[in-house]
C-alpha cells in the first residue's frame, strides 16, 4: 500500500497525500531570553520529526502543544541553536549564546537543499534586516545594497530619483554579458533590466539614430522590490556557490528571503518614516567679473553689457544652487502583520513612500503590497505562497551626457552667472544665449517618468515522500512568475529652447515583461549512522523570458497635448527578446562525522540564445569543508571552531538574445520601406561563457564565539567571454559578436565578526570586512577594444588588452596613449557596527572605505569647457595662465585630469534608535522612536558630485561621470509601533 | 532505499525527457536575417533592399559635411558638448585627428555599411529566381552606381591612407587601395554599372531621384557621378565625354540632380545638418572668410546669413549662420547640375579651350548676379575664377577642401588660431 502511494506521489508529485495526524499531547510554556536576560523575539521553537513550531513573542515568550517524550530546538538568528529534551518540566526558562560568528545559520547550498554556516564550503555573505534596513534606510533596495557585500563593487548610476544601481561580485565577470547577479526572492528569479525612456531622441548622447541609449539613466528594475519586507540575503558570489543555479548565475546570485508569517500572536507593525534629502555635494561655479566674462565665446563687448546690466539689477544667481540646492521631503509607511496557528501563518505588508528629488518636479514614490502564506496540508506536504503587487513611478529628469546641450548639467556648464534664465511675468522663458537650453525652463516644463505596475507570485511545494529512521524522501517545487507593465513618458512641449526643429517631443514607450521560472527537485537524506548523512538532490529547472519593448516618438507635437498622435510625425520602434534556458541538475552533499562536509553536483544547461539550442553545456561542481575542532583534531580552549574550506564550481552566461543573427534594419525613405544592414554582425555559432571558480578559505572562532574570522581567496576564470567586438568597419559592420577570450579574476575577502564590549548594560557586535580584486586579460584573439566611455582616449576609454587589467582605463598621456588608471579600488573595507545601551538605546553605523580606483571624470572639465568651473581663474602651474585655460591646454595631449581617483571614506549609514517597551496602553506591545542619517559624511577629493557614480548604465562601463543627477544624502526621523 | 529509488527515478525520468524534449529557437523576433534574403529574394524584398540602400546614404552625412567643410575652412561647428570640431578638425591646441574619433569611424562605417547593403543587393538578385534578367540589371547597376559613390566619399576623406574595394566577405576582406588605384576601381565600377544598365528594366521606386529614376535616368545620374570621378583622375576628355552622357546641360537649372531628400515619415530621416538661424549653444556658422572674399552682387551670399549675434567658441568667432538648407527637410545634392557645368569650365581649361570654359562661367556667374568674367584669358587666372565659383557654388556641400587640395593650393586657406593646421587627410579608422 505505501508502494503504491509513493508511486502515485511520484507520478503527480503534486497529489495530496491523505491527512495525516498526530494526536496532540500536552502544553508546553516557556520564555526565551538572551545571555543577558532580555527576552528574544521572534525564536523558533520546534518539535524534532513533528510540525509543530511557533515563535517567541516580543516578550519571549512562547506556547506549544508537544507530544509525549519530544524533544524541542530553539532557533533564533544571531544565537546557537539549542535542543532540550522535554521531560517534566512544561515551563521553560531557556537562555540562547549568542552566536557572533553565526556558526549555527543555516545557509542556503544547493536550488533545494541547505547546510549550516559551520558546514559551508563556500564564503556566503549575509545582510540582515537590520543591517538592510533598520539603520538609515535608503530609497530604494538597490541602493540599500551599497557598502554591505564584502568583495562586490557597487556604484550607483545616478543620483536621480528611483534607483538604478550596478552591482558586481568578485570583479568583471563579463564585458558585454550581464555582469549583474541574479536576483531571487522566495525562489522567483527577478527581471532586473533597466528599459530607457528613449531620451537618446533627444540627448543624442550615444549619437542620433536611435532613440535609446546606455546612456538614458533608466532605473533598474530590482529597485521595485521593498527592504522593508525582507528578513534576510544571502550572496553567493561566484560559481563555486552559484553554480548550482546554471545560466544566470554567472554574476553571482543574491538570494532574497522575505518575512514569513511565524505562529503564535498576531503581530501588528505600524511605522512612520520622514526625513527630508540634501545635496550631498555642489560643485560651485565661477564668479565673473566684466574682464572674465569678456572671455566668455561671444563679442566681448555684448558679454560686458550683459554682466554690467546683471550686475547693476542684482540679478547674478548661483544657477547650480538654484537647480539642485533643494531639501524635499520624503515620507514612508509601512504596515505589516504577522501570525498564524500550526497550520497557517501569514505576513502581510502595505507600504507606500513618496520622496522628493533634489531638482523640481522630480521624484520617487512605490506603492507595495504583500501577502505570504504558508499553510500545511497535512503533517507531510507544506505549500508556501508569496504575492508582491508593486506600483512605483519615478521622475527622473533629463541628465547626464548628451551631444545636443540639452541635459541640465552640460546646458549648466556653459552658463555663466549672470545669464538671465527666468521667466517672465506671463511665464515665458527666455532662450539661454550661453547653451542650447535654458536649464530652468526644461525642468519646468519637460517630463520624464518611468512608472511600473508589476506582480511577483512564487510558490513553494514540500512533499515528504517517504520517512523511515535512516532515511527521507521529499519532493520540493518552487517557481514562481514576475510580471510588469512599464510605461516611460518623456515629453518635451515644443516651446522649449532646443525645440525648434523637432517642435515638441513626445516619447512613448510601453514595455511588457513576462518571467517565469521553476524548479522540480526530489531531495533525499540517509542517514546510516549518526556519523555519516547523505543529501541527494535532482531535478530540473527551467526559466523562460519575455520582453516586448514599444518606443513611440512623436515629434511637432500639437501645442499642449502628449498622446503621440496628437503630432506632425511619429516613429515607432519595436524591440522583444525571448529566451527559455533549461537544466537538469544532480547534487550530492556528505557529512561525515559532522566535522568534514563533501558536496558534489553536476548541472547540465542549455539556452535558446546559443548558436546551438539543442546542446547541452556542463557546469561541475565540487566542495569541502573540514572543521578541525568538531573533528577533534584541535581541542576546543582558544579557538571554539577552525574550518577548513574549498570549493569549485562553474556557471555560465548566456549570450544575449539576437546575438546569433546578423540582420537588417528598417530604414525608410519617403515612404518606400526599407531595409538597412544593421551595424552589428552576429555570430551564428556562439557559445555560452564559462566561468569557473575556485575559492578556498579558513574560518575560526575565538573566546567562545566573541570573536570570529573568516578569510577567503579566490580565483575565477571566465573564459570565451563575449565581446562586441570592433571589425574592421569596412566589412560594413562596425560591431561583431564573437567569443572573444579569456580573463580571470582574483581576490581576497577577510572578515571578522566581534563583540569587543559585553556588560549588563552595554553590548558593542562589530563586524569588519576587507576586500580586494585583481583582474587579467589572458587571452584575447581580437586586437585591443577600446569601449565604454565618451571621448575615447582624449578623455579616458576602458581597453581590453591580452595581458591587461580587464578594468584599465587608457587615454592621452602626454607622450601618447598609456595606461592612466583601473576602475577596480586598491581595496575596500567597511565595518557595521551596533551598540545597545540597556538593551533600549541602539546606536548602528556603517562605514564604508574605497581606496583606489579611477573614474573617467567629465563633469569637472565639462564646466572647463563652458568656462564656468569654480576653480577657473585660480593661479595654474603656468604664470599668468588661469587654471580653467590650463586645463583646457591639457586635452587633446593629456587624459590626466578627467582619469580621477575615487578613494572615498563614507559615513554611509548611521541610526539611534530608542525602543519604549513599558505601555500604559495594553494594546500596544512597544514603541520604537529612531533617527538617521544615510550618505552624511563622506570624506573625498574626488572633484565631481559623487566618487560612486555610473551613469553608463550597468554594463561593464562603470565610473564615467558625465553631468548626472548629483546625489543626494537624507536626514530621516523613524517611529515604530508595535500592536 | 534502492527500490524507493527506482520507483522515483521511472517517472522522474519520463518528465526529465518530456521538458528536454521541450526546446526552443525563437529565431530573431525584431529584424530581418541576410540568410532569409539572400534565399531566392522576392521583388519586393529586393525593393526594400534598394530603399534601405538609399536611405542609408543618408547616415552620418552631418560628419562627411562638416569633416570637409570644417577642413576647407567653410564653416565652424560649434558644439558645447563636442569639443573636437574646434579641436581636432581644425588642429586647435596641438591636436591631431585621430582614427578612433567620431569624425572619421561614423562616415566611414555608414558609408561601408552601405556598400554591405549593395553587396547583399547584388547577391540577393543575383540569387532570386523570381525576377527577369533585365530586371537583376537593374538592380545590379544601381547597387554598383551607389556603391561607387559611397567609396568615393570615404576616399575623399582618408586620400593616399586608400580604401578597401573588395569588402564582398567580412571575414576576408580585400587590401588597402591607393588614392589612384581607388579612384579607377570606382571608374570601373562606374562603367560596369552603365553596362549593367544598357540593358536593364527598373522596377523599384527611389525617392531622390525625380527625372532620373527609369535605367535611361539612372545611366545620366551614373555618368555624372564618372565625370566627377574623370575630373579627380585629371582624365579632362573623359571627363567631357561623361558629361555628354550625364544629365549635364548649359542651359538647365542648376538644381537638376539628384538629392537625398528628407522626410517626417516613420523610420525616415531629417536633414541633420540644419540648424535654425540665430541657435545658440549647437551652431554651424560660416568662415568668416566666406563673407570677406565674396564678390559684391555675388546672391550666394544668402548662403550664410547675418545672424543677430555673433557666435563664438574657442576663440573662433562668425556672425553669420550656415543657410544652405533652410528646414528640417530641405534636401542634400548627391550631384547636381551646377557642379557639372563647372566640370565643364574646368575640364576645357584643362583642355585649353579657353572660350568654352568661359561661357560656362558666365552662366554661373550671371546666375547669380554677377557679370561676365573680365580677367585674364589664362589657364592659370581661370583656375582661380574656376575655383572661386566652386567655392561659393558648392558652398558646404563637400568639395572645397577637396578641390585646393587637387591643386595643391591647402595651404592657402586661412589659419585662425596660431598653431592651427589643415590637414591633408584623414588617418585610417583605428579598426582597420
Amino acid at each position: 500500500m505505501r508502494k503504491k502511494i509513493l508511486l502515485i506521489t511520484g507520478w503527480l508529485l503534486i497529489t495530496l497525500i491523505p491527512v495525516l495526524v498526530y494526536g496532540q499531547g500536552k502544553t508546553l510554556t516557556g520564555v526565551v531570553f538572551t545571555g543577558n536576560n532580555v527576552p528574544v523575539q521572534g525564536a523558533t521553537v520546534a518539535v524534532i520529526n513533528s510540525s509543530q513550531t511557533t515563535a517567541s513573542d516580543v516578550n519571549g515568550k512562547f506556547t506549544l502543544s508537544i507530544p509525549e517524550n519530544a524533544v524541542i530546538v530553539i532557533t533564533a538568528i544571531g544565537y546557537k541553536t539549542q535542543t532540550i529534551k522535554i521531560s517534566g518540566n512544561l515551563d521553560l526558562h531557556i537562555k540562547l549564546q549568542e552566536d557572533v560568528s553565526k556558526l549555527d545559520e543555516v545557509v542556503v547550498t544547493g536550488l533545494a537543499t541547505s547546510v549550516k554556516r559551520k558546514n559551508l564550503a563556500n564564503a556566503v555573505a549575509e545582510i540582515s534586516a537590520n543591517e538592510l534596513n533598520g539603520t538609515a534606510p535608503a530609497q530604494t533596495f538597490d541602493e540599500a545594497l551599497d557598502g554591505k557585500i564584502s568583495g562586490a563593487n557597487i556604484n550607483a548610476n545616478s543620483g536621480a530619483p528611483g534607483g538604478g544601481v550596478s552591482i558586481k561580485l568578485r570583479g568583471v565577470t563579463s564585458i558585454y554579458g550581464n555582469t549583474q547577479p541574479l536576483y531571487v526572492v522566495d525562489g522567483v528569479y527577478l527581471d532586473n533590466s533597466s528599459t530607457s525612456s528613449g531620451l537618446n531622441a533627444v540627448t543624442l548622447a550615444a549619437g542620433g539614430g536611435s532613440p535609446t541609449s546606455n546612456q538614458d539613466n533608466p532605473s533598474s528594475r530590482i529597485a521595485d522590490i521593498r527592504a522593508e519586507d525582507i528578513e534576510n540575503i544571502e550572496i553567493l558570489k561566484g560559481a563555486s556557490a552559484a553554480a548550482i543555479y546554471g545560466s544566470k548565475a554567472a554574476g553571482g546570485v543574491i538570494i532574497i528571503n522575505t518575512k514569513r508569517g511565524k505562529q503564535g500572536k498576531t503581530n501588528i507593525t505600524l511605522s512612520q518614516d520622514i526625513g527630508f534629502l540634501s545635496p550631498i555635494k555642489l560643485l560651485g561655479v565661477r564668479q565673473f567679473n566684466a574682464q572674465t566674462a569678456s572671455s566668455l565665446p561671444g563679442d566681448s563687448a555684448t558679454l560686458v553689457q550683459q554682466f554690467l546690466n546683471a550686475q547693476s539689477s542684482g540679478q547674478i544667481y548661483d544657477y547650480e544652487k538654484e537647480i539642485y540646492d533643494h531639501t524635499p521631503l520624503t515620507r514612508n509607511t509601512v504596515l505589516s502583520i504577522n501570525g498564524g496557528n500550526d497550520k497557517t501563518s501569514f505576513y502581510f505588508s502595505v507600504a507606500q513612500k513618496d520622496e522628493g528629488g533634489l531638482v523640481q518636479r522630480t521624484g520617487y514614490n512605490n506603492t507595495s503590497v504583500r501577502l505570504n502564506l504558508d499553510h500545511k496540508i497535512t503533517d507531510n506536504i507544506k505549500i508556501g505562497i508569496s504575492s508582491n503587487y508593486i506600483n512605483s513611478s519615478s521622475d527622473r529628469g533629463i541628465f547626464g551626457n548628451d551631444n545636443s546641450g540639452t541635459s541640465i548639467g552640460i546646458a549648466l556648464s556653459s552658463t555663466p552667472d549672470f545669464a538671465q534664465l527666468h521667466p517672465d511675468a506671463n511665464g515665458n522663458y527666455p532662450n539661454n544665449p550661453f547653451a542650447a537650453s535654458n536649464p530652468l525652463q526644461t525642468i519646468a516644463l519637460m517630463e520624464n517618468n518611468e512608472s511600473v505596475n508589476r506582480f511577483i507570485t512564487g510558490a513553494n511545494l514540500e512533499i515528504i515522500l517517504q520517512k523511515s529512521n535512516k532515511s527521507n524522501t521529499k519532493f520540493i517545487g518552487r517557481g514562481g512568475i514576475d510580471f510588469y507593465n512599464l510605461q516611460t513618458t518623456a515629453l518635451f512641449p515644443s516651446v522649449l529652447q532646443f525645440e525648434a526643429v523637432d517642435k515638441g517631443q513626445s516619447i512613448q514607450g510601453f514595455t511588457k515583461n513576462l518571467n517565469t521560472n521553476y524548479i522540480l527537485s526530489l531531495v533525499n537524506t540517509f542517514t546510516p549512522s549518526d556519523k555519516l548523512s547523505l543529501t541527494t538532490s535532482t531535478g530540473f529547472t527551467q526559466e523562460t523570458g519575455d520582453y516586448n519593448n514599444l518606443l513611440d516618438v512623436a515629434t511637432q507635437v500639437i501645442s499642449a497635448q502628449s498622446n503621440v498622435d496628437q503630432a506632425g510625425a511619429l516613429n515607432a520602434t519595436q524591440l522583444r527578446t525571448k529566451y527559455l534556458n533549461g537544466g537538469i541538475f544532480i547534487q550530492e552533499e556528505a557529512n561525515i562525522i559532522n566535522a568534514i562536509t563533501l558536496t558534489g553536483g553536476l548541472r547540465f544547461d542549455r539556452s535558446s540564445n546559443n548558436g546551438d539550442v539543442s546542446k547541452y553545456y556542463l557546469y561541475p561542481k565540487a566542495g569541502v569543508s573540514w572543521n578541525l575542532t568538531d573533528m577533534g583534531i584541535v581541542k576546543e580552549g582558544l579557538f571554539e571552531s577552525i574550518k577548513l574550506r574549498a570549493a569549485y564550481g562553474q556557471a555560465n552566461n548566456v549570450p544575449a538574445y539576437g546575438s546569433k543573427f546578423t540582420s537588417l534594419g528598417v530604414s525608410n525613405i519617403a515612404g518606400n520601406p526599407g531595409l538597412l544592414v544593421n551595424s552589428v554582425e552576429g555570430d551564428a555559432a556562439i557559445k555560452p561563457e564559462r566561468q569557473a571558480e575556485f575559492e578556498t578559505g579558513v574560518d575560526f572562532s575565538l573566546l567562545k564565539g566573541r570573536l570570529g574570522f573568516e578569510l577567503t581567496y579566490y580565483n575565477k576564470n571566465i573564459n570565451d567571454f563575449l565581446l562586441l567586438t570592433t571589425p574592421p568597419a569596412s566589412s560594413g559592420f562596425a560591431q561583431q559578436w564573437i567569443n572573444a577570450g579569456n580573463l580571470t579574476n582574483h581576490g581576497v575577502e577577510l572578515g571578522a565578526n566581534a563583540r569587543p564590549v559585553q556588560s549588563k548594560n552595554v553590548v558593542w557586535n562589530t563586524s569588519v570586512n576587507f576586500w580586494l580584486n585583481r583582474s587579467l586579460v589572458t587571452k584575447l584573439v581580437v586586437p585591443p577594444v577600446q569601449l565604454g566611455s565618451v571621448g575615447g582616449v582624449l578623455l579616458g576609454t576602458y581597453q581590453i588588452e591580452q595581458g591587461k587589467s580587464a578594468t584599465q582605463i587608457v587615454g592621452l598621456d602626454g607622450q601618447g596613449v598609456g595606461v592612466l588608471g583601473n576602475a577596480e579600488p586598491q581595496f575596500q573595507m567597511n565595518s557595521y557596527n551596533e551598540i545597545t545601551f540597556y538593551h533600549k538605546l541602539s546606536l548602528r553605523f556603517l562605514l564604508h572605505w574605497k581606496e583606489g580606483g579611477q573614474n573617467v571624470d567629465v563633469t569637472s572639465l565639462q564646466n572647463v569647457f563652458g568656462g564656468t568651473s569654480a576653480d577657473y581663474d585660480n593661479p595654474s602651474k603656468i604664470p599668468h595662465v588661469p587654471y580653467g585655460v590650463y586645463q583646457l591646454m591639457q586635452v587633446g595631449t593629456s587624459a590626466q585630469q578627467t582619469v580621477e581617483t575615487s578613494t572615498y571614506l563614507r559615513l554611509r549609514e548611521v541610526g539611534l534608535y530608542y525602543l519604549f517597551d513599558k505601555m500604559p496602553l495594553s494594546y500596544i506591545k512597544s514603541i520604537s522612536v529612531g533617527v538617521s542619517l544615510n550618505n552624511y559624511l563622506t570624506i573625498t577629493k574626488y572633484k565631481g558630485y559623487d566618487p560612486e557614480v555610473s551613469n553608463f548604465g550597468t554594463g561593464f562601463s562603470q565610473g564615467v561621470d558625465i553631468d548626472p543627477y548629483p546625489s543626494s544624502k537624507e536626514a530621516a526621523l523613524h517611529v515604530s509601533f508595535h500592536f | 532505499m534502492q527500490k524507493i529509488i527506482k520507483i522515483y527515478s521511472i517517472p522522474f525520468l519520463v518528465l526529465i525527457l518530456f521538458f528536454t524534449a521541450c526546446k526552443k529557437d525563437y529565431g530573431d523576433l525584431n529584424n530581418a536575417t541576410i540568410e532569409s534574403l539572400l534565399n531566392n529574394a522576392s521583388q519586393s524584398e529586393l525593393n526594400n533592399l534598394v530603399s534601405g540602400t538609399e536611405s542609408g546614404m543618408r547616415n552620418a552625412l552631418n560628419f562627411y559635411l562638416d569633416d570637409v567643410s570644417i577642413i576647407g575652412r567653410e564653416t565652424y561647428r560649434f558644439s558645447n558638448s563636442e569639443p573636437r570640431y574646434v579641436l581636432d578638425l581644425l588642429g586647435g591646441n596641438g591636436s591631431t585627428l585621430n582614427g578612433s574619433n567620431f569624425y572619421i569611424t561614423s562616415p566611414w562605417a555608414a558609408r561601408y555599411s552601405v556598400v554591405k547593403n549593395c553587396n547583399i543587393l547584388i547577391q540577393a538578385a543575383t540569387n532570386s529566381t523570381l525576377i527577369t534578367a533585365a530586371q537583376k540589371n537593374g538592380y545590379i547597376g544601381f547597387a554598383q552606381t551607389i556603391k561607387a559613390y559611397q567609396l568615393l566619399q570615404n576616399l575623399n576623406l582618408t586620400y593616399t591612407n586608400g580604401i578597401r574595394v573588395n569588402v564582398v566577405n567580412p571575414n576576408n576582406l580585400g587590401p588597402f587601395v591607393t588614392y589612384s588605384d581607388g579612384l579607377a576601381a570606382i571608374s570601373s565600377l562606374l562603367d560596369s554599372a552603365k553596362t549593367a544598365f544598357s540593358n536593364a528594366s527598373v522596377s523599384f521606386t527611389l525617392a531622390g531621384f525625380t527625372g532620373f529614376s527609369d535605367a535611361a535616368g539612372l545611366t545620366q545620374f551614373n555618368r555624372a557621378l564618372a565625370a566627377r570621378v574623370s575630373l579627380y583622375q585629371s582624365n579632362w576628355q573623359t571627363a567631357l565625354t561623361d558629361l555628354n552622357e550625364s544629365f549635364f546641360g548649359l542651359n538647365s537649372s542648376f538644381n537638376t540632380g539628384v538629392y537625398h531628400v528628407f522626410g517626417t515619415g516613420s523610420g525616415d530621416q531629417l536633414n541633420p545638418v540644419f540648424i535654425p538661424q540665430n541657435q545658440t549653444g549647437e551652431v554651424r556658422v560660416a568662415h568668416p572668410s566666406f563673407a570677406a572674399d565674396i564678390a559684391a552682387g555675388d546672391d550666394r551670399i544668402n548662403k550664410a546669413t547675418l545672424r543677430t549675434t555673433p557666435a563664438s567658441l574657442s576663440g573662433l568667432t562668425s556672425d553669420r549662420d550656415v543657410w544652405v538648407y533652410t528646414s528640417s527637410t530641405a534636401p542634400i545634392a548627391i550631384i547636381r547640375n551646377e557642379e557639372l557645368i563647372l566640370i565643364y569650365a574646368e575640364a576645357n581649361i584643362q583642355l585649353n579651350n579657353l572660350s568654352s570654359a568661359v561661357t560656362a562661367l558666365n552662366i554661373i556667374r550671371n546666375g547669380h548676379g554677377m557679370a561676365n568674367y573680365s580677367g585674364a584669358l589664362t589657364q592659370p587666372a581661370l583656375i582661380t575664377e574656376l575655383l572661386a565659383q566652386r567655392r561659393y557654388s558648392l558652398f558646404f556641400e563637400g568639395h572645397r577642401w577637396i578641390d585646393l587640395r587637387r591643386y595643391n593650393l591647402l595651404n592657402t586657406l586661412p589659419i585662425d588660431r596660431s598653431g592651427d593646421q589643415v590637414w591633408t587627410e584623414f588617418p585610417l579608422p583605428v579598426t582597420e
